[in-house]
């Protein structure tokens, strides 16, 4: 059991550096990738398959909304595949325990991007002080420590089984969950206030308003507001570029001395 | 399209660029989310290009440092045509800082929306759906055909979008610049960019309060009271508290940590 425990718990860091951190592909760490090499680590392909599949269309549906995850996909195949193999539990089971198992581990492995935020200082003084060399290793030393610690929950859960997980959820002060929850969605507002003093001015101010209220009020998504947007800047451009033009025309000499 | 040729010495840049926009999501927090993967993938770019400028170094990295969040296949366009942008800001002084800036924040949102349609709701459920078929049957193809029709074109659309956007970004912008409608371009840029930061913001940016006062023996909820006067009041409210504070000179740094403190003290004083 510790071996399997180690084994799969190095594929999750491993395969997670690989498939967010270098390819970006976000594809290796789906269930119907991850099932299968679970099931070789431990000696039983076909069933690391199986499950797979049957996890597969399981979290097909289940997509990030808004920044929270409802069920984790990759951490339920690694628990689910290892309990099916390891002590021999019918898959038809294993399927029916992933949906709780997703729920507990999705709101454990998103901890540790609030908590981590204030490292992102330290990035960005590296590369002010041109230490360039430095700031590319201490991102990739980052990206590598960043997963252990829910490298070591996966350990923990493959180990002592999901329950465990549960009570050592329930022994922390409720505080440091909800806290470190309003830390997360509160730390994007630090990212977007950084873009929004670079780009503001009195001018375009307002349309940060039109944006908000277009999302908030009347629920579009992104790329309706996008529309909205690109058919209010074309406008304005197209008035700018009429304006150029004149001035150029005898005519608007008049006009200018006015303004 | 002229200026569409590029040099040798490009080329091998090029190649530098298109590998590391592959690692989109390199060392993401909540703050920046892919800014590290973007600054990391310009940094062949940037050092070419402001090897003789520190001044203009520190800006640029400090500028691909911000926020930047969208699908990783549009990542490389964006990524590209970032580095046309420089290109054409140190030579020509054609594109200012802002404008690059307003560009990047325009396309993300957008961006994101039409690419997570097109990979993730369409390709990788195609994908899924014949490697599900293969993997019921316990058989390995199942996984294999997985990562080859969702993974690896992922990989191929980005390289030839990395080029796509350094190329037809040098020309779009010498276009503008020799017409003499850059600076429309860039109002309007601006304006197409702070809408989308509005949108990401009322999306993304979530005051959890949980505010209860006990006047006497009535109580009152303030979240819901606020809400009502402007939905996502509170948000708006901390996001330009922040603005303020960095027009103050604060650093970010402290914004996190300040971030952290009201977090977890507001939640043991249960206003979270």
């Amino acid at each position: 059991m510790l071996i399997a425990a180690l084994k799969l718990s190095l594929l999750y860091w491993l395969l997670g550096i690989l498939d967010t951190a270098a390819l970006g592909w976000q594809a290796l760490t789906r269930p119907i990738v991850v099932c299968p090499l679970v099931g070789i680590l431990l000696g039983d392909v076909t069933t690391g398959c199986i499950l797979g599949a049957s996890l597969e269309s399981l979290f097909m549906g289940i997509s990030a909304i808004g920044g929270s995850i409802p069920a984790d996909a990759t951490t339920t195949s690694y628990v689910a595949t290892a309990f099916v193999i390891l002590t021999g539990a019918d898959i038809e089971s294993a399927v029916a325990i992933a949906m709780p198992i997703g729920t507990v581990l999705a709101s454990v492995t998103m901890l540790p991007y609030g908590l981590f935020s204030p490292i992102q200082g330290f990035f960005t003084k590296l590369l002010q002080d041109n230490k360039i060399k430095q700031y590319e290793i201490a991102v990739w030393v980052f990206t590598f420590i960043s997963p252990l610690i829910n490298t070591v929950i996966l350990f923990g859960c493959i180990y002592f089984g999901v329950d465990a997980l549960q009570l050592a959820i329930a022994s922390l002060p409720a505080w440091v969950m909800t806290g470190l929850g309003a830390v997360s969605s509160m730390a994007l507002a630090v990212g977007f206030a950084i873009l929004t003093s670079q780009i503001m001015n009195k001018e375009t101010v307002i349309w940060f308003f039109v944006g908000f209220v277009l999302v908030k009020y009347v629920n579009l998504d992104t790329v309706a507001v996008a529309v909205i947007g690109a058919a209010v800047a074309i406008t304005i451009f197209l008035l700018e570029k009429k304006i150029i033009e004149n001035k150029g025309k005898p005519e608007s000499k008049e006009e200018e001395e006015f303004f | 399209m002229k200026n569409m040729m590029i040099s040798a010495d490009e080329k091998k840049l090029l190649r530098k660029v298109e590998i590391r926009s592959h690692t989109c999501f390199l060392a993401a927090t909540m703050v920046n989310m892919e800014g590290n993967g973007f600054t990391f993938s310009l940094i062949p770019a940037i050092e070419e290009i402001y090897k003789d400028d520190p001044e203009g170094k520190k800006e640029a990295y400090t500028r691909h440092q911000q926020f930047f969040n969208t699908h990783a296949v549009p990542f490389s366009f964006i990524v590209g045509l970032a580095w046309a942008m420089e290109k054409e800001k140190k030579e020509k002084g054609s594109v200012d800082g802002e404008t690059i800036s307003s560009v990047k924040s325009a396309l993300m949102g957008p961006t994101a929306g039409m690419f997570d349609n097109l990979f993730f709701n369409c390709l990788r459920i195609i994908a899924a759906g014949i490697g599900i078929g293969l993997a019921q049957q316990g058989n390995i193809l199942g996984m294999v055909m997985f990562i080859l029709i969702y993974g690896v074109p992922q990989s191929i659309v980005k390289m030839w979008f990395c080029r796509l956007g350094y190329t037809y970004g040098t020309a779009f912008i010498d276009m503008m610049f020799s017409t003499g409608l850059m600076a429309s371009f860039t109002k309007a840029a601006s304006i197409l960019g702070i809408m989308m930061v509005g949108a990401m913001t009322a999306q993304m940016v979530y005051v959890p309060l949980n505010l209860i006062l006990h006047i006497g023996p009535a109580t009152l909820e303030v979240a819901p009271v606020l809400d009502a006067i402007f939905p996502g009041f509170m948000s708006i409210a901390l996001l330009f508290g922040y603005v303020a504070l960095i027009k103050k000179g604060w650093k970010p740094i402290n914004l996190i940590l300040l971030t952290m403190v009201i977090g977890l003290v507001g939640a043991l004083i249960h206003i979270f």
